[in-house]
């Protein structure tokens, strides 16, 4: 039962297909190893330098991992049980970078930067069981409506311990889950995080969905962010461009977690978009750019009018240049 | 030697070199045993810490459209570098011609290479991410397009190394005739004067190469490079000393004097020179420097003292001496600016930076002792007259106060 529901929560995923699609864009841009020749920089090799990331086909093999195939077939029952282990857990976070994060993973499965999206319907009773495989205390502190001893600010989990969350989930929309033991932001920037989607009773109509984190990563101890992600790889998905139906929806589950930077955003290149704050009503606004600080999310809703490749990025530069960047290849 | 001695001392000489090999095989043995215990002696003594993993950048070039970083690991274990920013910006980088990443040994360098289309006069800030994500950084206050080794260029910097160099020591030297006249007294404080210039050279050289080698990776012992080039400068020209006075055979009580001594000094500054020729010449080559007309003017006017400072001993001793020998003194003083000029603007320098600084000191320091034993053998009154105390000290005030015009 469990496996089932892990299977649909991981989905088959998009990258599948990214080999591929990658490829194709190298060899668009003309990003092959003849750039590195010569001293000379020409104006074809700046355009390479956007997408230099590009041309590494193959996939991590602890790749991100939290692309949501639609949920399909989603049968919703009367509860909903999570099994979530808090390790310590060294990551790739850029090509050839390892980050010693402390990590969530599903039971009997690699832990993750960002964890595990946790995904219920509203009225749901949700039971997530919290096991701490680390040497520090963890707990979970989930945004939404739950009563104060579920908040997991005073139910902190000793190392070997175990703590269950068991509140029916509300309000509709989509939160996050994040530590919240203390240093705070320690625990926090170490990717102790995740998102989670309450959907409402009345499903939303079908579309193909993913969910993106925006992270950072503090390599180096000092307070700021070496690299800045959307599910924990730098460049990920400009290497592994995300392909997507024209004709369908992309409904996008967008979270800021961002720790040391006020702000972090998302902008979609040659189309607009309906942005839901926080996913829990009707009125949207229909833009291309939106800002979000940290804890801050919403969801957002694509209708591609053309085919091609679309840049997607946080337009605060700096972060672009440092990881957070990647395309739609939208076919027919 | 007795005739029937010979085989029991050969016998004698090469049982005491066989034993001298013992020290050295019992070494072998416990480093030997040593590295076989391996890790296990890291926990002796607490945990190691981790690794700083930092890269040491020893140049930074701007090409047209190209950045390249020289790069040593000076940690005691390998060290990949994985990423490269310039700016805060994650760039694609090749290391030696291929692309990505690339692990270093221990003291190994390398060359890497960004494609980067920089604006002139603007300053740039260089990331090296290692693996484990630790992040060297390194400043470039203005870039400016790094002289290639060319004809024009090595013309150009040889040009400056004569302006700074040759040119103001042959104008010193040609205080020559003025100083044959002047009464014994008079030389004697211009002999002290030498020894004060020289000493200031000497404690600027010093520290000029304790600062350089601050900056070396500590792996490669800068503080033992300065020791090994000051000793080695110092017995260096102790030996020249001993060859200029002819040899043994001369009394060693009387000091060297005249165009042997003024050689000595010659030598001394023309060391210093070098090391002086070679951080211009670097710091043209990497745009930290803006060689204008008022730098060159105060270097030519700092260096004319040394060619002073050659004069005075000539002076001092007796007889003549040609134009040519004068030539030869200008050149063997002023010409290495020019060599360290070149090997400054084309070659990574910092390592002979130091060395070279190091051996002016210990060139200086040998010399101001040199003229010191010839000013107290001399002198009317020896070295505790006012006249030796007054030129010494005007040396030194001399080389501070024109120094001031290379600041």
């Amino acid at each position: 039962m469990r496996v089932t529901r892990r299977r649909l929560l991981a989905g088959a995923p998009i990258v599948a297909s990214a080999p591929l699609a990658s490829l194709a864009l190298a060899d668009a841009y003309g990003a092959d190893s003849h750039m590195m020749d010569g001293h000379m920089m020409s104006a074809a090799d700046m355009a390479a330098v956007h997408t230099s990331m590009i041309g590494d086909a193959v996939p991590a093999p602890d790749g991100p991992d939290v692309i949501l195939e639609p949920p399909r077939g989603y049968e919703p029952g009367p509860v909903r049980d999570y099994e979530l282990v808090a390790s310590e857990h060294s990551i790739e976070v850029a090509k050839g970078v390892f980050y010693p994060a402390w990590a969530y993973g599903l039971a009997g499965q690699a832990p993750s930067v960002p964890g595990p999206t946790i995904r219920v319907t509203e009225g749901q009773r949700m039971r997530v069981r919290l096991l701490n495989a680390s040497d520090h205390p963890h707990s979970i502190h989930f945004h939404g409506i739950h009563p104060a001893n579920m908040d997991g600010v005073f139910e902190m989990v000793d190392p070997g311990g175990a703590f269950t969350y068991d509140f029916p989930a509300a309000p509709a929309g989509l939160h996050l889950y994040h530590c919240h033991a203390t240093p705070l932001k320690k625990h926090i920037a170490k990717g102790l995080y995740g998102a989670l989607i309450i959907d409402p009773e009345r499903p939303r109509p079908p579309a193909q969905e993913l969910v993106m984190v925006m992270n950072g990563f503090d390599t180096n101890g000092d307070g700021a962010n070496e690299f800045y992600t959307v599910n924990g790889r730098a460049f990920y998905y400009a290497r592994h461009p995300i392909r997507v139906s024209r004709s369908r929806t992309v409904r996008i589950y967008l979270v800021n977690i961002t720790e040391f930077d006020l702000i972090n955003s998302f902008h979609l290149h040659g189309e607009f978009f309906r942005y839901y704050p926080t996913g829990t009503g009707d009125t949207f606004e229909y833009t291309d750019t939106v800002m979000l600080c940290q804890g801050q999310r919403g969801i957002v809703e694509i209708d591609f009018k053309n085919t091609g490749h679309f840049m997607f990025h946080a337009h605060v530069s700096e972060f672009t240049e440092l990881g957070w960047m990647g395309f739609f290849e939208v076919v027919d | 030697m007795d005739a029937d001695a010979p085989a029991p001392a050969a016998g004698r000489a090469l049982r005491w070199r066989l034993w001298a090999l013992v020290p050295a095989i019992l070494l072998i043995g416990v480093v030997s045993a040593t590295v076989a215990a391996g890790d296990s002696l890291d926990g002796l003594v607490g945990n190691a810490p981790p690794p700083a993993d930092e890269f040491a950048v020893r140049r930074v070039e701007f090409r047209p459209g190209a950045i390249s970083i020289q790069v040593t690991n000076p940690q005691r274990d390998d060290l990949t570098l994985a990423q490269v920013t310039v700016d805060d910006a994650l760039v694609p980088f090749s290391v030696d011609g291929v692309q990505g990443a690339r692990t270093l040994g221990r003291l190994e360098s390398t060359t890497v290479s960004v494609p980067f289309l920089w604006v002139e006069d603007d300053p740039y800030t260089i990331g090296l991410i290692s693996s484990t994500g630790i992040v060297t950084t390194h400043d470039v206050a203005a870039a400016v397009e790094t002289e290639q080794a060319s004809l024009h260029g090595a013309a150009g910097l040889a040009v400056i190394g004569v302006l700074v160099g040759i040119v103001p020591v042959a104008l010193g030297l040609a205080w020559l005739p003025s100083l044959r006249r002047a009464a014994p007294r008079s030389l004697a404080a211009f002999m002290a004067l030498t020894a004060g210039l020289l000493t200031f050279l000497m404690v600027e050289a010093l520290a000029e190469a304790l600062e350089l080698q601050s900056a070396l990776p500590g792996a490669l012992n800068g503080t033992g490079l300065v020791v090994l080039g000051v000793a080695s400068s110092y017995l260096g020209l102790t030996l020249v000393a001993g060859r200029l006075s002819g040899g043994g055979d001369r009394d060693r009580s009387q000091p060297l004097g005249g165009v042997g001594l003024a050689t000595l000094v010659a030598i001394g500054i023309g060391v210093h020179n070098l090391g002086e020729g070679l951080a211009i010449g670097s710091s043209l080559a990497l745009g930290e420097l803006a060689l204008g007309t008022f730098l060159i003017v105060g270097f030519m006017v700092h260096n004319v003292t040394e060619g002073l400072g050659i004069a005075a001993p000539v002076a001092e001793g007796a007889g003549s001496i040609g134009v040519g020998k004068l030539a030869a003194l200008a050149l063997v003083a002023g010409a290495p600016a020019v060599l360290g000029a070149w090997i400054g603007g084309f070659l990574t320098n910092d390592l002979l930076a130091v060395l070279f600084f190091a051996m002016a000191a210990g060139a200086a320091l040998q010399v101001v002792v040199e003229v010191g034993r010839y000013v107290a053998w001399r002198a009317p009154g020896g070295l505790t007259s006012g006249h030796v105390v007054g030129g010494y000290l005007a040396g030194i005030a001399a080389m501070y106060a024109t120094g001031l015009l290379t600041a």
